[in-house]
């Protein structure tokens, strides 16, 4: 199939003749706004049917050579719409003047592997988010910089640890037990988002036996890139929009383009910030009067009490025997540390050659002791062209980037805070004394004594690196055939090192005191992605028809290992000095290969588009890894100019479409789990049943919309429906365990999954002058999920069984339902979700914000029974009293009562800014400054009762996120920034 | 120069196109084993009948200290999960867990379906005749275990036994409790059959835990061992009245007299010993070696938080001399600080496993010749005598206390009185013998209650004492 496409290419491009070169001419011009007259840098300049164009440097101009002979020039600029200038035979220099494009309708929006349309022609709600949308405070990780900006998406951290941590979902439910992050491609690599455990669990136990779990909190590698560099990102949220990429993309795709480089001399932009992380939320604790109410809850029996009550004796001292009230939470999570990051990169070029390079080095303090995030990251994007039809595109991106993440989430150890501070009464003060940490006598640990001698840090390296190549091989005034070959490399190394000194209050415990964990992984991803498009308009100009073709092949190997070593040495840290060591690998090879095609026709005078296409995918993690699956889409979309008074233009849309969520790893395979018993290698059955024709979902989705420019562009409107349904699902199914497993994965024949949703996605500009420049932009949606059919019995997914609350998956409900020893006791799913952003410039201020709302989605809230359970919450009588035991009432148990509302309402981002008179920089030799504070996360209201709304105990979870067992808390964080230009 | 580029990138792009294609995507998996299948190799016969003992101990610890609380040998004071100080004490039990009111279900099964595999596989396999009839000796022994193991937290009628089936077959019929044991003990005398004719040596090694019944005949007094356990735990449930077998779940153990007698001839045929060690016999091993497990029931006494209950120290007897407490007692727990959670406290940490290597028993000569007494007691070939000559061997030996005071003469009652009391400290914390004991003696109603009123702060219902664990969630929902 490829080998013949490319043929067809390949025929094609020799037969369509190369025009002879005609005499060349020089072009001169400046690229201006038509509104502020100031230049436009990096505006694209094209000669109309030739492979000509040239790159305005900072001052605007640019120069070219174009034939002889009149000529149209096509000017795009971001942020602008395009404009075509005739130039007369003989004529030399060139003004363009660009009308802004406030709401981005001419941006052109990637519909294909190598196509795009512009926004305005668009048949799918792809939301594009700008740099200067993404930057408007600094952040960790890429996630919460698109948290209430992409209508749609539901973006959440896992929890308040620094480093990052989160989860982009896009739609609703897309599975159950596949893949559930997005596809995320950078500058067309699809790069990894492996979430690797750092395997605290050997510390915490939260998972029985010895392996890494997903308890760990641990950190998706998207963090990993630095907000700074990105130009865009484009959100393709389903099948319908994201189909060309086939069998990966059912979770949609995310597409991130990085700044490129602009002609002219060189030009440094440098950004220093400082600043401080704060907690957000305490849990609080108990106040207790004196040592009777404190007899009551952690000594009631006497005589075998006696020794606790002696305990408690000491400890409330106050005269009359009152208790002393310590906030043990202070002093472990009240710390601010200094943040600061610097940021610089510099741009230039000529009219050949163009530059980008950045470097961020970015050093966040915790708000816990030994806590906190390093991130470095150099880049380097190259745009070289040879001759007028080869450029050739180098992409590099190292980074590095290590945090200290403490210790949180589920344990049955209590080592981790919010387990121990439940127990932990607070007229105990767990503050060293001479350096000496007090043992807390009410449970197996001192945090603020494990917060400072535990270490848990993770050391990642990673190299993002694409070339590409492209030729525009035939380029005349009807037709233009262009050839793209990209080769990109993902490597990353992530290193692991948990060191839990003999010394901690828990370490003897087990026998073994003393435990340190090494974990390293590796994982190397290699795309080779080909295409050709050609584009034919007829002279009539009657249509313009776009047909691409390609294929993309994937080489993915993960290796991970691990080791822990138990019985070690205070001091010491080397896993080879533990007496007693277990040791774990896997290996994740993946092949994936797919090839597409795809038409695209715009005609009626460009108001209509009409869009189709097919991918066919063959993966090594299929059943048969030789079949190909194929995913076919299709769309259409009109647009209407000036249909009414008032309205600019309206759009109406609809797109089908289909992709695939492949099997995760090892699915197919039908294995024994390993053990070694009295010395001697042992094998049995694992628990999971394999399927040996395990084939990937499919996910088909129909979306229509509209969308509508009112006012001369005062503001925009686009309302989008959709409905995707999940078929060929893939489900880990409970078996009856006398069959001796305890699940098997398969995909269940008529299982069916569907979602429907409103996405809305506004925009208003009241404002635009000169000196006042303000667009408000809001975003509201909502989904519902539905199991549609189940041909297996309701079954459990996450959660600790059905007493503590778990989700359930059941034939009409909604697939985030969750139930409890009462039955349906709730829903994850919010009941909608809104975002608000504001840009204002007022002459030299600016005024940015962004808040977002969740009105409902219920959380398990396992941290709060903990309190209550153990008789020292905050408002334990009579609140907690009632609800522990509502919960534990053996005639009637109500799980519903630690279902808890998560609604919240954050404001996600504040800036405020003042660009210095150009004097004052001019003084100290740079060209511009600005000065500015920024927040993340300053406010929020929430009647959620445990410590974040925001929380996922697994981690990254297609269905099973919102269960809140001691988690770390929330932070906030405060910057202040200077910019300056050279 | 321009085709010259176009050709060139194209040819470029057919080259890497077709070195693509060509791939090879079928991986094998690089991280687990197939499993056991036809001709197997002698490697893999002894991995697979090692693989069977790792299957065996996955639910060995949590069992001991589940069953440990249910029957008030214990309680876990876990700040980090209330469950063991709910759940499993006033209920209600969560049939959705495997860790908790749902267990003892689905790795007892594991392990019985990892015998079946072997099972089926092994008339292939590349060993003798006799070698196959040894493997299939063994794995019966072992299967038949856990299928006891399941009955110990299950007494009502819903135990499927025919479970050897292909995935995509119905499942196994369930069956009464009655019939559930006899096939247990229908298993464990197959095996003997097969361990009569199995040679003289394995085909594999059973390990260290099986140290002494390394070959096929010695492993059959293993197999005896357990045959005299099933059958007095059978004898028992069958005397008891109808309407406490209602109350158990069960339509009722038929009565089975001549189960006593059985249960002497069984013991005559396993290692019980007077003159052996009472530690001899079968355990699971565990260690914190290289992929091993440890043992989960280690905690340092100092700071452990499964704890003996109060009544443990309570009931104890004094040694001979007066001053000293039962050797047992001191030997398998120790005082420490007192604790308290949830309204219960102890001060009475467990040592009865010394360290995360030490190996929990699955059957020792001390439980045979406490069965060896049971039986005399009550069977019709048994002699009293011999009951209270057992009794005070352990006593002396084992407790170092003075004999008993019961006589031939005394009634059933007193003697299980004291039986139960031996076996209460001989078998503490091994395996939920309190538990099986006071149900198949119809005693439930004298297992104490800490909490009959509940707990105020924080506020947990009535203690209940359960007499059997729910069938299991996932069970019950697949046959819906």
């Amino acid at each position: 199939m490829i080998p013949r496409v490319l043929f067809v290419s390949f025929a094609l491009s020799l037969a369509v003749g190369l025009g002879a070169a005609a005499q060349q001419r020089s072009i001169r011009g400046k690229v201006v706004s038509a509104a502020t007259a100031e230049p436009v840098a990096g505006a694209s300049v094209a000669v109309a049917g030739t492979p000509i164009t040239a790159l305005t440097n900072d001052r605007g101009e640019f120069s070219l050579s174009a034939p002889e002979g009149a000529v149209t020039l096509l000017v795009r600029g971001v942020g602008f719409k395009h404009a075509q200038i005739p130039v007369a035979a003989g004529a030399g220099d060139v003004t363009a003047q660009l009308e802004q494009d406030v709401f981005n309708l001419e941006a052109v929006v990637i519909t294909g592997q190598a196509t795009g349309v512009e926004q305005r022609n668009l048949a799918n709600a792809v939301t594009t988010v700008s740099a200067a949308q993404l930057n408007r405070a600094p952040t960790q990780s890429l996630e919460s910089a698109l948290q209430g900006k992409v209508p749609g998406a539901l973006v959440q951290m896992n929890s308040g640890a620094p480093g990052g941590g989160g989860q982009i979902a896009f739609r609703g439910v897309t599975t159950i037990n596949a893949g559930v992050d997005p596809l995320i491609v950078v500058d067309g690599l699809v790069i990894a988002n492996d979430a690797i455990a750092s395997n605290m669990n050997a510390i915490t136990a939260a998972a029985a036996g010895g392996n890494a779990s997903n308890q760990d909190n641990p950190v998706n590698r998207i963090a990993d890139l630095n907000p700074n560099d990105i130009q865009d990102i484009q959100a393709l949220k389903g099948a319908s929009a994201a189909a060309i990429y086939g069998s990966q993309a059912a979770n949609g795709v995310i597409i991130i383009t990085t700044r490129r480089g602009r002609p002219g001399a060189p030009r440094f932009s440098v950004t220093q910030r400082f600043g401080t992380f704060g907690v957000a939320n305490k849990m609080g604790a108990r106040k207790f009067n004196d040592t009777t109410e404190a007899f009551g809850v952690f000594a009631p029996k006497v005589p075998r009490d006696t020794a606790t009550r002696t305990v408690i004796r000491g400890l409330c001292n106050l005269p009359g025997g009152k208790c002393p009230f310590f906030d043990n939470e202070q002093p472990l999570y009240g710390e601010h540390q200094l943040a600061a990051e610097t940021d610089a990169s510099v741009t230039g070029g000529n009219d050949q050659t163009t530059y980008y390079l950045s470097g961020l080095v970015k050093k966040d303090g915790g708000i816990a002791p030994n806590t906190g995030y390093q991130k470095q990251s150099i880049r380097a994007n190259l745009d070289q062209l040879l001759g007028s039809r080869f450029k050739v595109s180098l992409n590099l991106n190292a980074i590095h980037d290590l945090s200290n993440r403490g210790i949180s989430n589920n344990d049955n150890t209590g080592t981790s805070t919010y387990l121990v501070y439940p127990t932990t009464p607070s007229f105990l003060d767990l503050r060293p004394v001479d350096g000496v940490y007090p043992v807390n006598p009410f449970a197996p640990s001192n945090p603020l004594q494990t917060f400072a001698e535990l270490r848990n840090s993770e050391d990642v390296w990673r190299v993002l690196g694409t070339s590409t190549a492209k030729v525009d091989a035939v380029t005349t005034p009807t037709q233009r055939l262009v050839f793209n070959l990209t080769g990109g490399l993902d490597f990353f190394s992530q290193r692991n090192d948990v060191l839990s000194p003999a010394n901690l209050q828990f370490e003897p415990f087990d026998g073994q005191p003393g435990t340190v964990v090494l974990g390293k992984a590796s994982d190397l991803r290699l795309n080779l992605v080909g295409s050709v498009v050609h584009t034919y308009t007829p002279a009539s100009n009657a249509f313009q028809a776009t047909t691409s073709a390609g294929f993309q092949y994937e080489n993915r190997d993960l290796n991970l290992t691990n080791l822990v070593g138990r019985t070690i040495a205070l001091g010491l840290q080397n896993v080879s000095q533990a007496t007693s060591l277990t040791s774990s690998q896997s290996e994740q090879p993946v092949k994936n290969m797919g090839i597409y095609g795809q038409e695209e026709v715009l005609l009626a005078d460009q108001r209509l588009l009409l869009t189709a296409g097919i991918r066919a995918d063959r993966s090594s993690v299929n059943g048969d890894p030789r079949k190909f699956y194929f995913f076919p889409k299709a769309a259409a979309s009109y647009r209407f100019v000036q249909p009414l008074a008032g309205v600019d233009e309206m759009k109406l849309r609809a797109a089908w479409g289909q992709t695939g969520n492949p099997p995760l790893f090892g699915a197919r395979y039908v294995v024994d789990s390993t053990q070694v018993v009295g010395g001697q290698f042992g094998q049995f059955p694992a628990l999971q049943l394999g399927d040996p024709n395990i084939k990937p979902e499919r996910n088909t989705e129909i979306e229509a919309g509209l969308d509508a420019t009112f006012g001369k562009e005062f503001a925009t409107l686009g309302v989008t429906v959709y409905r995707k349904v999940v078929t060929d699902l893939l489900l880990v199914q409970s078996l009856a365990p006398s069959t001796g497993f305890a699940t098997r994965i398969f995909n269940a024949p008529g299982a069916q999954l569907s979602d429907k949703g409103i996405e809305i996605a506004a925009a208003v500009s009241p404002v635009r002058t000169p000196e006042v420049n303000w667009i408000v932009r809001g975003t509201f949606d909502l989904s519902r999920s539905n199991i549609d059919s189940l041909p297996v019995p309701a079954f459990n997914t996450l959660g600790f069984g059905t007493s503590l609350g778990a989700f359930r998956i059941e034939q009409g409900k909604s697939a985030t339902q969750i139930v409890g020893s009462e039955g349906h006791v709730g829903d994850a799913n919010p009941d909608f979700r809104a975002g608000l952003s504001s840009d204002l410039t007022y002459e030299r201020l600016s005024l940015g914000f962004t808040w977002e709302w969740k009105h409902g989605g219920d959380i398990i809230n396992l941290t709060q029974l903990l309190y209550d359970a153990a008789g020292n919450s905050v408002d334990q009588v009579p609140a907690g009293n009632a609800r522990i035991s509502a919960w534990s009432d053996s005639l009637n148990p109500q799980t519903k009562v630690y279902v808890q509302d998560g609604s919240y309402l954050k404001l996600r981002e504040l800036n405020v800014g003042y660009e210095l008179p150009s004097s004052v920089p001019r003084h100290f030799g740079m060209r511009t400054a600005r000065v500015s504070f920024s927040g993340r996360n300053l406010l929020r209201f929430t009647p959620y009762k445990g410590l974040d709304p925001e929380v996922s105990n697994f981690g990254n979870q297609a269905i099973g996120r919102n269960i809140d067992v001691a988690p770390f808390p929330p932070n906030r964080s405060f910057f202040f920034s200077i910019d300056v230009g050279f | 120069m321009r085709t010259y580029n176009t050709r060139a990138f194209v040819g470029l792009t057919v080259a890497g196109a077709l070195a693509v294609a060509a791939c090879n995507f079928d991986i094998t998996n690089p991280n687990s084993p197939p499993s056991i299948g036809p001709n197997a190799t002698r490697a893999q016969v002894d991995a697979a009948a090692v693989g069977l003992l790792a299957a065996l101990r996955t639910d060995y610890a949590n069992w001991v200290l589940k069953a440990a609380i249910l029957g008030r040998e214990g309680y876990r004071l876990d700040t980090a999960d209330p469950r063991f100080t709910t759940e499993l004490l006033a209920g209600p039990l969560d049939a959705s867990n495997n860790a908790f009111g749902g267990g003892q279900w689905q790795p007892e099964y594991r392990t019985i379906a990892a015998g079946y595999a072997i099972l089926n596989a092994i008339g292939s396999a590349q060993i003798t005749d006799a070698e196959k009839n040894g493997v299939r000796g063994y794995v019966q022994t072992l299967q038949a275990l856990s299928f006891l193991n399941v009955l110990n937290a299950h007494t009502q009628d819903s135990i499927p036994i025919d479970v050897n089936r292909a995935i995509d077959q119905p499942l196994a019929p369930l069956v009464s409790n009655d019939s559930a044991y006899k096939a247990v003990i229908a298993i464990l005398d197959s095996a003997r059959t097969n361990l009569q004719n199995g040679g003289l040596t394995f085909a594999f090694d059973p390990g260290p835990g099986f140290e002494g019944f390394t070959t096929p005949a010695t492993f059959l007094q293993v197999n005896r061992a357990l045959a005299a356990r099933v059958r007095a735990y059978r004898a028992s449930l069958g005397e008891l009245s109808g309407a406490v077998q209602t109350s158990y779940g069960s339509a009722g153990w038929s009565s089975c007299a001549a189960c006593w007698d059985s249960v002497l001839t069984a013991l005559a045929q396993s290692f019980r010993s007077t003159t052996a060690s009472l530690d001899l016999g079968a355990y699971n091993v565990f260690s914190t070696g290289n992929q091993d497990l440890p043992n989960g029931l280690f905690q340092d006494p100092a700071t452990a938080i499964n704890l003996a209950h109060p009544s443990v120290a309570d009931s104890v007897e004094l040694q001979t001399g007066g001053t000293l407490q039962d050797k047992r007692f001191l030997a398998k727990v120790t005082t420490r600080a007192a604790f308290s959670l949830a309204c219960l406290s102890s001060d009475l940490s467990w040592t009865r496993y010394a360290s995360p290597n030490s190996p929990i028993p699955i059957i020792r000569n001390e439980e045979l010749i406490l069965l060896d007494a049971e039986g005399n007691w009550f069977a019709a070939t048994g002699n009293k005598a011999t009951a209270i000559s057992d009794l005070n061997f352990i006593r002396q030996t084992s407790g170092g206390l003075n004999p008993t005071t019961v006589t031939t003469g005394s009634t059933d009652s007193v003697f299980v009185n004291e039986l139960l009391k031996q076996r209460f400290y001989s078998l503490l914390y091994e395996g939920g013998h309190r538990w099986i004991d006071m149900r198949r003696f119809g005693r439930l109603g004298q297992v104490i209650n800490d909490r009959p009123t509940g707990c105020t702060s924080p506020s947990i219902s009535a203690d209940k004492v359960f007499s059997h664990l729910p069938i299991n969630t996932f069970e019950v929902q697949a046959r819906q």
